[in-house]
């Protein structure tokens, strides 16, 4: 499946870009999906470690399947205020 | 009684007055108001000064996120009325306000002031929101610390 992923901050800058698409096997988990990024852009893996994810608008771990036409988004941990 | 929860994040100025109207109520009497601000100038810690902060938001979590907040502080504190989350974005240069949380109820002895501490605290661990400081020698990321739990 082909999923969509919103970046923000470092992790934008990184890759030159907002959001990415990625084609993915069914039943792909979350750290999967971030392997695949880092995979694909190199400059990630600095950051890997500390990426946080959100599924649908919610905080999601390493362990989650993604969902079918999910909205997926990576980020550093919020520093808003 | 169905008490304002106002909670958004914006590129448009903070307007303090007219946000801290709109949460109250003909029975508030204690209103308070958290606002953090642009330092131009920091002493603690590493000691440098910031041209300015470059603020971005996931506007669509980040809202659902305040909404979360303004629940948590309404289950812990039932005494308040009003409550402001507001986060500005964009650009935002030394003295100015960044964001703002207003809680109001009745009395001051009622836990108002732990509300808004709640709120300000609440938001810097959920709500997703970045900031990049510009200093005269160059510019990074800020990131927090905290960490998340799934559905948190």
């Amino acid at each position: 499946m082909r999923v969509k992923i919103f970046l923000f901050a470092i992790l934008s800058e990184y890759v030159g870009a907002k959001t990415v698409e990625l084609d993915v096997p069914a039943e792909t988990t979350v750290a999967i999906l971030k392997e695949l990024l880092v995979k694909k852009y190199p400059k990630m893996a600095s950051a890997q470690k500390s990426i946080m994810t959100a599924v649908n608008r919610e905080y999601a771990d390493d362990e989650q399947i993604l969902p079918l036409n999910a909205e997926i988004a990576f980020f550093p941990p919020v520093s808003g205020g | 009684m169905n008490y304002p929860t106002i909670t958004y994040v914006t590129e448009v100025e903070l307007d303090l007055d007219a946000l801290m109207a709109r949460v109250t109520l003909p029975s508030t009497g204690a209103a308070v108001m958290f606002s953090g601000i642009v330092r131009g100038s920091t002493e603690r810690g590493n000691a440098h000064e910031t041209r300015f902060l470059e603020y971005e938001a996931y506007q669509p979590m980040a809202e659902a996120k305040m909404r979360q907040v303004a629940e948590e502080i309404r289950s812990r504190w039932s005494s308040v009325e009003g409550i402001a989350i507001v986060q500005r974005i964009g650009r935002l240069y030394p003295q100015t306000p960044t964001v703002l949380i207003v809680c109001t109820a009745a009395h001051r002895d009622t836990g108002v002031f732990d509300a808004a501490r709640y709120g300000i605290d609440r938001l810097k661990e959920i709500v997703p929101v970045w900031k990049k400081e510009v200093s005269p020698n160059g510019e990074f990321w800020v990131e927090g610390e905290y960490i998340p739990k799934p559905g948190e």
